[in-house]
């Protein structure tokens, strides 16, 4: 059942920009999180059973480069509407997790016309005050785990992240770590100016969100579902921010249902 | 060989608990440990003995910049270093340093600096620092543009100090149309400069480039150390030259008493404060503050961290800190020294809780019994002259 991938570099701009390519079907654009899931990992290939799967590395994560012409999320939003261009995909539905959550929203206020649809999963991008994030910039691993997963213990954590500096995953975790900082550091994984721009997305848009996150508080997901004008919100029990490593049967099912509709 | 006394300034007093209750001695350690009645003695006390080092013959008196730590409450060490320019007549003023991306615009520290250089006739050290890790957090500081920010900062500051104003600076992170400064350095064509900190490949490729002096982390074990100062002499040699043995410098805590028994007698319950509560959450590398090879260098380093360290016979064996009688210490200091090839000891002679009678006698003894045998054996104290032949000062 593994789907033919295709990993190569694209040029976006003058970006040099690493991009996997994976399965069959109609193209899905998915936009990863903080934690730099730019390697086809396992729920890349269940939703490439039903899609063709375009997982580019953000500039700055993985061997994606530029990471010094952007400064601020608004330049990740831009890449993307550049690299739309590059791909030659004129509307294109899209996946986006935390971060990604957080660039799709940017991307779509900037391009509504080239997102036919969104998932947003735990997104990152907005500040409920009454509900603050977690601290993600920790270098803690173990307090890292807790804050991620509902289950500290979970054997997907391995799948997810590095568990110590001798891991030789190490390098491209603390790239990806400069890269969130780089947009999320202040203010903290989110843009202030966001919420007023929300109205901006027409288009039919699904969150996802697990109950324990937290990272990001469900509260997020239920602001989001309000100001968005065309949302639905679904919350994931006994789940907490890795929610495609912690539930990927159900959210590629949530995927697939809501792409197919 | 020059010796210098340098000062955390650290806060003393804390509760019996702190490790177990307190996260952290920096950024978030709340500040209602604090006692400013307290403070008042503190730092006029821990101000008599960066005189007093004068007194007693060093060459000169040291100190950094703090934010939001009890490791030392010293966020403004340019305030100190006046009152030590108007309160001694002969002592280099070391100031390692300023933490550039903190200054807003940067050309403030080319006018501090400028001001001690002036009110003290010429003793200044200008050092130039990124700013701890935890001070990111801190200031809410993005520390993916440290590296550029400092650099952006440190030529700006030389160019004050060497080109004749006013001029533009149009850069990534200032725009200022009128960079003229008032006053200017008394030292021409500027105090010297040394670059302190985190020991990245970045930071010694930096200080070898430009033949500034470099000041790598304390408080690692001995083979780490010389590790990072081969690393700046391997980058000097890069650039085309020998690095000087005034580019380099060592940091080290420092405890003499009459004999080996009655030094660790004394010492090692402040010491240990240091350790336990004062290092706590030092070594912290915020995102992009290194680049990720260099921080996961360090990461991997991090059990040969003092923080990490529990008995006297480790603290010996990894010369974290020297410690015994005189005969003891300059023997060790002597094959230390000559080990790493520094010219420059930087002494932290007050740690922790190290009160002030102990920490008098303490740099008594070390000017008396071993200073004067480290000149004989190590060489006397560069001339200024020769100290700015070796460097370049522009």
């Amino acid at each position: 059942m593994n789907s033919v991938t295709e990993s190569k570099f694209i040029d976006v701009r003058g970006k040099r920009t690493q991009i996997t390519i994976g399965g069959a079907g109609p193209a899905l654009l998915y936009l990863h999180s903080a934690g730099g899931e730019v390697e086809w990992t396992r729920f890349h290939e269940m939703l490439a059973q039903y899609f063709t799967v375009y997982l580019p590395a953000h500039p700055g994560f993985g061997d994606s480069r530029g990471l010094e012409n952007i400064h601020s999320i608004t330049d990740y939003a831009w890449h993307y509407v550049d690299l739309l261009d590059v791909l030659g995909l004129e509307t294109v539905p899209i996946v986006g997790f935390s971060l990604g959550g957080w660039t799709g929203m940017e991307l779509a206020i900037l391009r509504p016309e080239r997102i036919s649809k969104m998932l947003l999963v735990n997104s990152a991008g907005i500040r409920i005050p009454e509900a603050p994030m977690g601290e993600l910039f920790s270098d803690d691993i173990e307090k890292l785990k807790s804050l991620l997963f509902y289950d500290p213990n979970s054997p997907v954590i391995e799948e997810a992240m590095p568990l110590s500096y001798e891991d030789n995953r190490i390098l491209m975790w603390l790239k990806a770590r400069e890269a969130t900082a780089r947009v999320g550091w202040n203010p903290y994984l989110h843009n202030p100016r966001l919420p007023d721009h929300l109205f901006r997305i027409p288009c039919p848009v699904r969150i996802l969100w697990g109950n324990d996150d937290h990272l990001l508080p469900v509260a997020t997901g239920k602001f989001l579902v309000d100001a968005l004008p065309n949302a639905t919100l679904e919350i994931f029990e006994k789940t907490g921010h890795m929610l495609p490593y912690e539930q990927a049967e159900r959210f590629v099912e949530e995927v697939r249902k809501f792409l197919s509709d | 060989m020059r010796f210098f006394t340098f000062h955390l300034m650290p806060y003393n007093k804390l509760p019996d608990d702190f490790e177990e209750n307190y996260g952290t001695a920096w950024a978030t350690v709340p500040n209602s440990l604090y006692d400013p009645v307290y403070g008042h003695e503190l730092y006029n006390r821990f101000l008599d003995e960066l005189i007093y080092a004068e007194e007693i013959g060093f060459d000169g008196v040291c100190i950094n910049e703090y934010h939001q730590s009890v490791y030392g409450h010293l966020p403004s060490p340019n305030l100190m270093g006046s009152i030590l320019a108007r309160q001694t007549k002969r002592v280099k003023i070391a100031i390692i340093g300023n933490a550039l991306p903190f200054y807003d615009p940067p050309t403030r520290v080319a006018e501090e600096f400028a001001m001690i250089d002036v009110i003290s006739g010429g003793r200044l050290i200008a050092g130039m620092h990124l700013g701890g890790g935890p001070e990111y957090d801190s200031f809410s500081m993005n520390p993916t543009f440290a590296r550029s920010k400092f650099q952006e900062a440190l030529d700006l500051t030389v160019r004050a100090w060497t080109e004749a104003g006013p001029f533009e600076h149009y850069g990534e992170h200032w725009k200022l149309r009128h960079v003229n400064p008032w006053p200017t350095p008394y030292q021409k064509p500027h105090p010297p400069i040394w670059i302190s900190g985190e020991d990245s490949k970045e930071t010694t490729a930096l200080a070898a480039r430009r033949r500034y002096s470099y000041l790598g982390s304390p408080y690692f074990h001995k083979s780490f150390l010389k590790k990072n100062l081969d690393m700046f002499r391997k980058a000097c040699k890069k650039n085309g030259y020998t690095a000087h043995e005034e580019q380099a410098g060592w940091l080290v805590p420092i405890y003499v008493a009459e004999t080996d028994e009655q030094a660790w007698a004394e010492y090692e319950k402040h010491l240990f404060y240091f350790i336990r509560k004062l290092l706590k959450g030092l070594m912290v590398f915020p995102p992009g503050y290194s680049s990720p090879k260099s921080i996961a260098r360090i990461g991997m380093a991090l059990k040969q961290f003092l923080a990490n360290i529990t008995t006297r016979e480790e603290i010996e064996e990894g010369g974290y800190a020297m410690v015994g009688s005189p005969e003891t210490v300059r023997e060790k200091m002597k094959d230390y020294v000559q080990d790493f090839g520094v010219g420059n000891v930087l002494g932290l002679f007050q740690i922790g809780t190290l009160p002030a009678d102990l920490t008098n006698k303490n740099m008594t003894l070390f000017a008396e019994q071993v200073l004067p045998y480290l000149r004989k054996e190590l060489g006397e104290p560069a001339t200024d002259e020769e100290i700015s032949n070796a460097l370049a000062t522009s």
